[in-house]
């Protein structure tokens, strides 16, 4: 490993058993790292480590922070940057995006089904229990015609990349994803601490995310709408984890950030409360989910949403995005048919593959699983955000037959999947590299047409051989730059 | 662009959290030169400074019952019990930028939490302690820089007026109360050019950013009645009772064209407030007593400040208002990310 590619002690730097992202398991840099892996090599330990601390105080300055779920009122952290930037080459992009583009089609034409015609159900492609059994079913949306037909205006679903290299999609997030104002700002601290490194590359920009949403969510706005609709976004407030990203957005947007008490509902309409009386209001970007939209309609003791809300939604006198009960399409029992359902509804053979799932309430795999829990990742299909996940082989064993009480009591409740050896990326630990797992959050934007910001958010399970990448769990972030066609200068 | 209730409530109220925060900070500097200049072994250095300080004692003295210059400074910059101190006044403020924060310029936010974030490192208070007078330059070069963003960075529109009005209402309130607590001094006969008295007076337009501007107006040594005159009535000088208010009905004049008729009621206390700075003279402030002039001015402000949340900041009476709020921090965490 000290072969004239590999420099001085900064890089000496273990590839492992893994897929790593910028070395080949020769430790030879790929093509597309070579030219970053020489600008490495030309530092000191010392001032990778002056870089990665005026990054972290740049963030710490604009508070870029993100509020520890449950923890005490205030409590803010900022998501740890790691300075080393993850890139993409223009090929593996176009296939992530073909792949994306066409889950997102296939999964709205679903949701579209599902809350009209029920045909895939009647057809018995898909078990009926496995989608009106979701909680993210919701029967009180159906029938109800949303604008262009559009349930999932953002999407952001995980990637990860194998012992292959090959990337998989590992889950989507339909309902409210989140992570999107990290890959602008990522970008932006990586630019001033670090400018130099992106001399070399031609990178794809990544600033023009807000605007995009904000033409995808005027293009929904109800027809009575006259001129510029007016559009809001809707915050469960400060003390959400994600608050920073609701400022971010609306402030990028040029909308109004609201919280519930600031809107009403009057004779089917929505308004705002604003210094010179009501104002109608007719998109709703909410960041709020389902259960908390309206009191009237679901949870009656939230004081997050706007009563009556649902109503005037129904009467088409207000837009929201995302659609009310898209969470069904993202249920992780719904994902092991997502195959399934773009072969039913585009007839195409899906481009990205989606990893091996064991559903409990099918009896081969419920043995599979009892059999097998110490190979594999369970996971809580009501969970997000890392919660209530097994990783069986990194589980005590006290562990594996407490999830397994668990399974045979609520079958629905839970999936199995093989563990994946996620792909690694060198990352700054302490003085030197050591490679971490990551995977790759995209965000796609649904309106009148797709369109995909070129990048994401690169999350890494920060602590040494940790596979959970969520924030709430420990996991820190990376720019992630998608690379137009030419290609570095290759060789190393 | 139309401004929410909660938003414009907000912006009031982060104003006067950061100029109540600077005038904090002006008294935390003039305590030094008072120890300095006092002089007196005799006289206890804390009885000194309280008709600077205003009501501290109680608070300090649950804490310290004998209590020291430290102990006091303690108490107005960092003791986070007490809700009056510079800590919990930028604590406040910048709980009130970020729930507006997409209103903010991002230079406004950042210097407001850098501000906050730097006065919560470790051993401030040792370091004001070792260099009082380097704290408070950088804190209040720090907070001045706030206000100075909000003038260049954000359009001057209706959210911006309510900025303005914010910290014009509060400079407007902690002057007079400041004023107020030194009328005893007017009632002793001690007036000796170098006695106590003329440091305290110094001390007291010290403590309003107005020394300078004092001695270039006046070209005279300090005198009890030609201050007052001064911080009272002078119109052009921004650290004034008479330009503050003026300068307060000017913003809600602005609001309320933007927001038709409802500003007639907070309207016209502050136009009240106005007249009487506008139209008196000294010796018919004196002559009616300083604190009973200074009194009408107060309850003018407090009906104007009542009536402000009354027409902008709230539509329907909220109820159980403490006990949503708890509630909502709770959902507000619960909401699952993605």
């Amino acid at each position: 490993m000290t072969s004239s590619a590999i420099g001085p002690d900064i890089f000496a730097y273990d590839v492992g058993e893994f897929w790593d992202e910028m070395f080949t398991p020769e430790c030879i840099a790929r093509p597309h790292y070579a030219s970053l892996v020489r600008e490495l090599r030309t530092l000191s330990p010392g001032e990778v480590e002056r870089r990665q601390r005026a990054a972290d105080l740049s963030f710490q300055a604009r508070g870029i922070t993100f509020a520890v779920n449950q923890a005490a009122e205030g409590a803010e952290k900022i998501m740890p940057f790691d300075l080393v930037p993850r890139i993409i080459t223009a090929e593996e992009w176009r296939k992530i995006e073909l792949g994306l583009e066409q889950r997102v089609r296939a999964l709205n034409l679903f949701l579209d089904d599902i809350y009209h015609h029920t045909r895939i159900l009647r057809a018995g492609v898909i078990p009926v229990d496995v989608v009106l059994g979701s909680r993210g079913y919701v029967r009180e949306v159906h029938d109800l015609d949303v604008p262009l037909g559009v349930y999932t205006h953002v999407v952001g679903s995980d990637l990860v990349r194998d012992s292959s290299g090959d990337f998989y999609v590992l889950e989507d997030n339909l309902r409210t994803p989140s992570g999107v104002s990290y890959v602008v700002e990522n970008r932006r601290v990586l630019k001033r601490v670090w400018s130099q490194i992106f001399h070399d590359y031609d990178v794809r920009p990544v600033e023009g995310y807000a605007q995009d949403l904000l033409e995808v969510l005027r293009a929904v706005a109800p027809e009575d709408a006259e001129g510029e609709p007016t559009v809001v976004l809707l915050t469960p407030g400060v003390h959400n984890s994600a608050y920073f990203e609701h400022a971010f957005l609306a402030k990028g947007m040029g909308v109004q950030m609201v919280e519930g008490t600031d809107l009403f509902v009057d004779d089917g309409f929505v308004y705002m409360r604003t210094t010179s009386g009501p104002e109608r209001v007719h998109v709703i970007y909410r960041r709020v989910d389902d259960d908390f939209l309206d009191p009237l309609a679901f949870r009656s003791d939230s004081i997050l949403g706007v009563p009556g809300l649902l109503a005037s939604h129904r009467m088409g006198n207000v837009s929201i995005a995302n659609g009310i009960g898209a969470g069904v399409a993202d249920d992780k029992a719904v994902y092991a048919y997502v195959p399934t359902i773009i072969r039913y509804y585009l007839d195409e053979d899906p481009i990205l593959p989606t990893i091996k799932t064991y559903l409990p309430t099918v009896r081969e795999d419920f043995q599979f699983i009892m059999d097998h829990i110490d190979e594999l990742v369970v996971k809580a299909v009501n969970e997000s955000g890392g919660y209530g996940m097994l990783i069986g082989p990194h589980a005590t064993s006290a562990e594996r037959e407490a999830f397994k009480v668990r399974i045979r009591a609520n079958p629905r409740g839970y999936i199995a999947q093989p563990t994946l050896a996620l792909s690694r990326h060198p990352c700054w630990v302490d003085d030197h590299f050591e490679g971490r797992h990551v995977d790759l959050r995209p965000f796609v934007l649904y309106g009148r047409n797709l369109k995909i910001t070129p990048g994401g958010l690169t999350r890494v399970a920060l602590r040494s051989g940790s596979l959970v990448v969520n924030s709430s769990q420990g996991g820190g972030g990376k720019d992630t730059w998608v690379l137009a066609e030419r290609i570095g200068d290759g060789g190393v | 662009m139309t401004l929410l209730c909660r938003v414009a409530e907000n912006l009031f109220w982060l104003s006067r959290y950061i100029e109540r925060a600077v005038s904090i900070v002006r008294v935390l500097d003039v305590t030094a030169h008072l120890e300095l200049d006092a002089g007196d072994p005799g006289t206890p250095d804390v009885d000194f400074w309280i008709p600077l300080l205003g009501p501290v004692l109680p608070g300090v003295a649950a804490q310290a019952p004998q209590p020291r210059p430290e102990d006091i400074r303690y108490f107005l910059a960092f003791d986070a019990d007490n809700s009056g101190s510079l800590i919990s006044c930028l604590r406040n403020a910048r709980g009130a930028a970020r729930r507006v924060r997409d209103s903010l310029s991002s230079e406004m936010w950042e210097q407001i939490n850098v501000t906050y974030l730097r006065l919560e490192e470790p051993n401030r208070f040792v370091q004001l302690e070792e260099d009082l007078h380097g704290f408070s330059r950088q804190t209040r070069d720090s907070l001045l820089l706030v206000q100075g963003l909000s003038e260049t960075t954000l359009a001057h529109d209706e959210a911006w007026q309510f900025l303005s009005l914010g910290m014009y209402l509060e400079r407007t309130d902690g002057l007079s109360r400041l004023l107020e607590r030194q009328s005893h001094l007017l009632t002793s006969d001690a007036t000796s050019e170098y006695g106590y008295d003329a440091v305290r007076w110094l001390a007291v337009l010290r403590s309003a950013g107005s020394s300078e501007a004092y001695s270039r107006y006046y070209s005279l040594r300090v005198q009890p009645v030609r201050v007052l005159e001064f911080l009272l009535l002078n119109a052009s000088f921004p650290q004034t009772l008479s330009y503050s208010v003026s300068a307060a009905w000017h913003a809600l004049e602005a609001i309320s064209q933007e927001s038709s008729a409802r500003s007639a009621p907070p309207l016209r206390a502050l136009v009240r407030a106005r007249a009487s700075l506008e139209h008196a003279s000294i010796d018919e402030v004196l002559e009616m007593g300083l604190k009973e002039f200074l009194h009408g001015i107060r309850a003018n402000i407090a009906e104007a400040s009542d009536q402000i949340a009354a027409a902008y900041f709230r539509f329907a009476p909220e109820g159980n208002r403490h006990h949503a709020v708890a509630r909502a921090a709770q959902l507000m965490a619960a909401q699952q990310q993605q």
